[in-house]
């Protein structure tokens, strides 16, 4: 018990027996079957696998922004099974980042603003909001972009966009599901880089799902999934 | 301030549906204010017309507006002049002028017809009564009359036409007086005069108060009307003067307006249900609207969820939304109904006569503060209501399906 106990202490994200199925009408499927995996703080991660093979679902899970059927997710060595939607969204607000394969940024907020967002949120206070996000647009190239709106922008500053968002309050996981899906090959060598100097930088965890093989030289650790389970 | 400035940006995403929606709150809130600024403005000159009529508070015997008389003046007041004097001491109190009311046949010598007569005080009548009363032909009837002039009658236009009668035709007053015996009297017309009621003026009759109580044989007379200076203190000097005259009634304007009251009923129905028509109109208009911004934004919604946007604060962005286009529309629907009240004022439209009557009156709108702060309160109230309706779902909705959203 003791010894379980030391180990969840330092693991970050800690996911055992995480079971996942769809239902598709008459038919059932499964996404996750029974799925254990334990991520250390700091930890790059690469999650790989074939269409379908359950990497959004499990990403979306250790996002929380969705729920196992089985199995138990604990963040930070607490259970977040047990929370309800409102703490779970306060847990992800503090803790968690999201990049998205599609950008997802707001499309009426300015560079600026999109990064602000997650500040605003938390309550920073205005001078440090500004501070912090001036700080985060240099570290991504975007400084003299700040005032542009998203659809004034390419795909890789968009991304470099909803990087600086997920980054700017130094959540400690940054979950991303095939970011650079949507983007030339130059450009997601860039946000690659970019994605991994600065995860190192801020001591950031990563978990990104992709199905590029350049992303994964640059991780600690590759995971392949097949069909619902870790290989 | 902050969700303010994104709600803001949020409208001006698809700024011709917001404007559409803008401009349907407008038109709506300007329909509300100008018809219900109509129909105040039509319940004021009923209330003035009937309290000029009336007088804003009526003395009578206390059996006099409950039961008939036997004999005429049976419940008529004995110490008029006495009282008058009591009355008109009062500050609040512009004059007390008394009645006879009395009826019988009008005779032109050829034919006669039925009249309803009024004796009245034609120094303070006629001066109350101001333009309720259109003199058609001839003069009022006079003030101080001449001991040895015979006794003037005013005539309604429509039976005067009847009489054949113009200004100087003699005619004669027949009437049962109070000792139940058949009394005649000689008159002289000295003018003819319109109500604006066909009805009324097919009967009407004035003659001075002494006339009537000489045809009559008696020297009470039938009422004390009450003219303030205020309407507002009709219900403050109606106890007052119940208290300094416990053995008689008084009676409000209200009591005897049939006519106001009737007016006033049909017109809260009508304009009620247009006002209900017009609101709903609006609430679709607005949820019509938020619906189609919620549904674009599934997916963005779902992004802000994940980024830890609390159901709630999804919710409020939408609500101010509403608010703001619900208030821009109220707005602009205030302003256009207040410059159509400009207009209106200084335009002079008339309006044809309403049912039973002969004239028009000009076409006016009242400006009513409490009018306009309850629209703006409830198609606010309504936008708001509505964001929330349309917005809660979405934002309860799994964060995961609302992000894979196309
Ligand atoms: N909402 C859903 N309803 C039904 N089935 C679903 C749903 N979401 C995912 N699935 C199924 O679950 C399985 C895993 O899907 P998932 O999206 O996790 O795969 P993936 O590895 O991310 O694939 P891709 O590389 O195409 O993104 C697939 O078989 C998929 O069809
Ligand atoms: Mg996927």
């Amino acid at each position: 018990m003791s010894a379980t106990a030391a180990t969840a202490d330092a693991t970050l994200l800690c996911l055992s027996g995480v079971t996942k199925t769809y239902r598709m009408g008459e038919a059932t499927v499964p996404a996750l079957r029974e799925v254990s995996l334990a991520i250390q703080p700091g930890e790059f991660t690469a999650l790989m696998g074939s269409s379908g093979s359950g990497k959004s679902t499990i990403l979306n899970i250790c996002g929380l922004v969705d729920r196992p059927d089985c199995g138990t997710v604990e963040l930070d060595g607490k259970d977040t099974g047990t929370l309800d939607e409102q703490a779970l969204t306060l847990v992800r607000r503090e803790n968690i980042g999201f990049i998205f394969q599609g950008f997802n940024l707001v499309p009426v907020m300015t560079t600026f603003e999109n990064v602000e967002y997650p500040l605003f949120l938390s309550g920073v206070p205005a001078g440090e909001r500004r501070q912090r996000v001036s700080e985060m647009l240099t570290k991504v190239g975007l400084a003299d972009l700040e005032r542009r709106r998203p659809d004034e922008l390419s795909g890789g500053q968009r991304q470099r966009v909803a990087i600086a968002r997920a980054l700017v309050k130094m959540p400690k996981l940054i979950i991303a599901d095939e970011p650079t899906a949507n983007l030339d090959s130059a450009t997601s060598n860039q946000i690659v880089g970019v994605m991994h100097e600065l995860g190192r930088m801020i001591g950031t965890t990563f978990l990104i799902a992709t199905h590029d093989p350049r992303l994964t030289v640059l991780c600690d650790r590759v995971i392949t999934m097949n069909d619902g389970v870790l290989q | 301030m902050k969700w303010l400035i994104f709600a803001g940006k949020n409208i001006l995403r698809n700024r011709r549906r917001s404007l559409i929606t803008v401009l349907i709150t407008a038109v709506g809130t300007a329909g509300i204010l100008i018809s219900g600024g109509f129909a105040l403005f039509t319940y004021e000159s009923l209330q003035e017309m009937a309290a000029r009529d009336s007088g804003h508070l009526i003395v009578a015997h206390k059996n006099f507006f409950t039961s008939d008389e036997d004999t005429p003046m049976q419940y008529g007041l004995d110490n008029a002049a006495e009282m008058r004097k009591r009355l008109e001491q009062d500050s609040g109190v512009r004059m007390a002028l008394p009645r006879v009311q009395f009826s019988g046949l009008l005779s032109n010598g050829d034919k006669s017809s039925v009249f309803v007569g009024m004796g009245v005080d034609p120094a303070g009548e006629f001066y109350t009564k101001g333009p309720a009363l259109t003199v058609a032909s001839g003069t009022t009837l006079s003030a101080a009359p001449k001991a040895d002039a015979p006794a003037e009658i005013m005539l309604g236009t429509e039976l005067a036409r009847q009489m054949k009668a113009v200004p100087g035709t003699l005619l004669t007053l027949l009437s049962t007086t109070t000792n139940g015996s058949l009394n005649a009297l000689d008159v002289t017309v000295c003018g003819t005069v319109s109500t604006g009621v066909p009805d009324v003026d097919k009967r009407l009759v004035y003659v001075n108060i002494a006339t009537a109580q000489h045809l009559l044989v008696t020297d009470r007379v039938s009422t004390l009307s009450v003219y303030l200076k205020d309407t507002g203190q009709t219900d403050v000097m109606r106890t007052q003067v119940a208290a300094q005259f416990p053995l008689q009634t008084v009676q409000t304007w209200r009591d005897q307006a049939y006519y106001y009251e009737a007016v006033r009923s049909l017109y809260n129905r009508i304009f009620g249900l247009l006002g209900i028509v017009i609101v709903v109109m609006v609430g679709f208009a607005i949820s019509n609207t938020l619906t189609m911004a919620v549904v674009e934004r599934t997916r963005e919604i779902g992004t802000l969820r994940a980024l830890g946007t609390l159901p709630q604060q999804i919710v409020g962005v939408f609500v101010l939304e509403g608010m703001i286009l619900g208030g821009a529309g109220s707005l602009c629907g205030m302003l256009t109904a207040l410059s159509t009240t400009f207009i209106f004022l200084f335009a002079d439209f008339q309006m044809p006569p309403p049912p039973g009557r002969s004239v028009g009156y000009p076409l006016q709108i009242n400006f009513s503060p409490s009018l306009y702060l309850l629209t703006t309160l409830v198609l606010v109230l309504l936008s708001v209501t509505a964001a929330w309706f349309v917005s809660r779902k979405m934002a309860a909705k799994p964060i995961v399906e609302a992000l894979t959203h196309v």
